[in-house]
């Protein structure tokens, strides 16, 4: 693992985990409805803070929280046309599947590749330090497809 | 004259649909009054923010890091304007990087040892976040496909090796990683929840 | 990697068996080919004489540069009238074939090439073309050489598909082909150039006799003049030019040129889709890996749940 992947990685980590600390909240909107605060952006006062990790300025995490929901978006490293390319079609390919990923946003949020989006419900039926192990496998493991996938063209 | 004709083009666009009525509702909870969630800021203005840095810089110059350090910590520009906001966090990024990596975790123990150096930690995460959140606007939206214009000359050319800015966010990355290592997830949890941003 | 062969397979094959010496028996077959190319091979009146017709889109700017002498010369007796509904029909006789298998074989493998020899009359033109020019400048020096000599010969226009077509340039030194490419998605374009850019660098790299490749999104200096050239500035055709120079220029490296210049689009798009195919199974495999990584964070009650409700099995994690 390169030298600076290692505390990038740490800080969504530790980030996540502090983030990842949610709660069932019925919308105050909406009678009768539970929707993720953080989508709704209805009540202020259950929004939190947004922070950003980033490695450069071609790869950042914005994690999104609120007392209900949390929104991680990525932006993958892409270097050049192909990379960009493959990040679209690979990211692309993962959200057209969004339904067995359950905490797979259907749309990325602007400006990044591809968003997360972790209720109350999924931390409730899954064991959280496994999901946060999940988002960072995924990072590292697109970073590496995406090079191994660009090393098979040339 | 029939209701119909009144219409202009303007009204008969459907722009009407897209106005969240909530919002116009008095006592609805998205007009929640969030500054009421902390007691008011004292506004520092952007030659406060000036002078401090000079001090700091002396500190600095002086062999004292952890006074410099603690010196712009201690007064967070909660209130003020963005101007005031970015001199002081180009302040503090600017200590950061004068601290030899050897150097941080002690200086951090030091600092959280005192009395009130848990709320200094708090304010130097939350200014972490936003040297890391205020990078890439720029450059950022700029997608690689654009610039491909005309054959190969461009193949070479790699965007986004930005050699400082990458070294601005390792230095903050690893200042993260010893802040989490000394106050604990409860300092993100913190920048999180406080209302009081910087 | 892959090189593609030059003929038509499926006709080879049905004539090689009719040629060995099985009985006669009616054939009724429509083949398609390569970029819009269609075969219709029958046995219209008797069993024993093989019809085979073929279209080409393009025959009429083929015949303009001199198709017809091209078959003629290759097909010579078995050149039979042409097929209402097709550009050009051969006719051999079963009872009137060469003896050895040898012969044979070869005389299957002539007629599917059919497509390849009918798309070599304008190289070929272009060569003879290049020939005379040479033979005309070498009498002058570079800077007396009459304007025509030194330009070179008309630009010759093939579109052998729709929106696609191949050019060629004859002129003292050089002749140059240029194919226009449409690339319907930005993938392919971006796919492509990558392609290119390994012929480019094949030839900076290791083999240095490699006809020169150019590749540009609009059209070159060459094809200026040329009607029907369009330049819709979206980067959308592709247009790669190769340089022939004098040693790809001999006659008898000529067929050898003429063969694998035609087969450069069908290879450089089958690449292409290779490479896309090879990319969606990756993607696919490593979207399975994911998965199995989001499953683990389910707690393993969950698991149990699942697998009865579901009716599936689920293979448990990390124990």
């Amino acid at each position: 693992m390169s030298q600076s992947l290692r505390p990038y990685l740490q800080c969504v980590r530790s980030s996540l985990t502090a983030a990842l600390t949610l709660s069932n909240f019925a919308s105050q909107t909406a009678e009768r409805h539970n929707v993720p605060e953080i989508e709704a952006q209805s009540s202020p006062e259950v929004l939190l803070t947004p922070l950003t990790i980033a490695r450069n300025e071609n790869e950042r995490v914005l994690i999104e929280p609120s007392i209900n929901s949390v929104r991680i978006s990525i932006k993958i490293k892409q270097a050049d046309e192909i990379e960009h390319i493959l990040v679209h079609k690979f990211t692309r390919f993962l959200t057209q599947r969004a339904e067995s990923f359950f905490i797979l946003r259907r749309k990325p949020i602007k400006g990044y590749d591809i968003t997360f989006l972790i209720t109350n419900f999924h931390t409730e039926e899954m064991l959280k330090h496994k999901l946060v192990d999940f988002i960072i496998q995924f990072m590292e493991e697109v970073d590496k497809e995406i090079s191994e996938m660009k090393l098979f063209f040339d | 004259m029939s209701i119909i004709q009144q219409h202009t083009s303007a009204t008969l666009s459907d722009a009407w649909r897209t106005i969240n009525i909530d919002a116009l509702t008095e006592d609805s909870s998205l007009n929640f009054d969030t500054s009421t969630l902390h007691p008011p800021q004292p506004e520092i203005s952007e030659a406060e923010v000036r002078q401090l840095a000079g001090q700091v810089r002396q500190l600095l110059r002086g062999g004292d890091p952890e006074g410099a350090l603690r010196g712009c910590l201690e007064t967070p520009v909660y209130n003020g304007e963005d101007a005031a906001k970015d001199a002081h966090m180009q302040t503090i990024i600017e200590v950061l990087q004068s601290i030899k990596a050897s150097d941080m975790s002690p200086l951090l123990k030091s600092i959280y040892g005192t009395e009130g150096g848990s709320e200094c930690l708090d304010v130097l995460m939350k200014y972490i976040y936003k040297g890391m959140a205020a990078v890439h606007p720029g450059n950022a939206s700029r997608s690689p496909t654009k610039d491909a214009s005309q054959g190969f000359s461009q193949v070479g050319g790699r965007p986004g090796a930005n050699e400082p800015a990458t070294a601005a966010m390792s230095v903050l990355l690893s200042w993260h990683e010893k802040v989490v290592e000394v106050a604990g997830l409860g300092c993100i949890g913190r920048t999180m929840t406080d209302c009081r941003r910087v | 990697m892959l090189l593609l062969d030059y003929q038509n397979v499926l006709i080879q094959s049905v004539l090689t068996e009719r040629f060995s010496g099985a009985p006669p028996a009616s054939i009724d077959q429509t083949v398609s080919d390569f970029d819009g190319v269609t075969f219709h091979i029958s046995t219209p009146e008797t069993k024993t004489q093989i019809l085979l017709s073929i279209q080409i889109r393009c025959f009429q700017d083929l015949v303009q540069y001199g198709a017809e002498e091209v078959l003629q010369r290759e097909y010579g007796q078995y050149v039979a009238p042409v097929e209402p509904g097709f550009d050009f029909s051969v006719m051999v006789d079963l009872e009137n074939i060469p003896e050895t298998k040898e012969e044979r074989d070869a005389l299957a493998l002539k007629f599917a090439l059919l497509k390849r020899n009918a798309m070599a009359a304008p190289f070929e033109q272009a060569y003879q073309e290049h020939y005379q020019l040479r033979e005309e400048a070498s009498k002058f020096t570079s800077e007396e050489a009459p304007q025509g000599v030194q330009e070179g010969g008309q630009v010759k226009a093939i579109h052998y598909r729709e929106e696609e077509a191949i050019y060629l340039k004859a002129s003292h030194d050089r002749v140059t082909v240029i194919f226009s490419t449409v690339f319907r998605e930005e993938t392919d374009r971006v796919f492509g150039k990558v392609f290119i850019q390994e012929f480019v660098d094949a030839r900076r790299r290791a083999i240095q006799n490699a006809p020169q490749v150019l590749f540009r999104n609009d059209p070159p200096l060459e094809l200026q003049d040329v009607p029907g050239v369009r330049n819709t500035g979206t980067g959308e055709i592709g247009y790669v030019t190769f340089v022939l120079f004098p040693r790809h220029l001999t006659p008898q490296r000529m067929a050898d040129v003429i063969s694998h210049i035609q087969t450069f689009r069908d290879y450089f798009h089958y690449h292409i889709k290779a490479s896309k195919a090879y990319i969606h199974s990756r993607m696919r495999k490593r979207t399975a890996d994911f998965l199995q990584v989001l499953r683990r964070a389910r707690p393993e009650n969950e698991e149990k749940e699942r697998k009865t409700a579901s009716g599936r099995t689920f293979k448990v994690q990390g124990n």
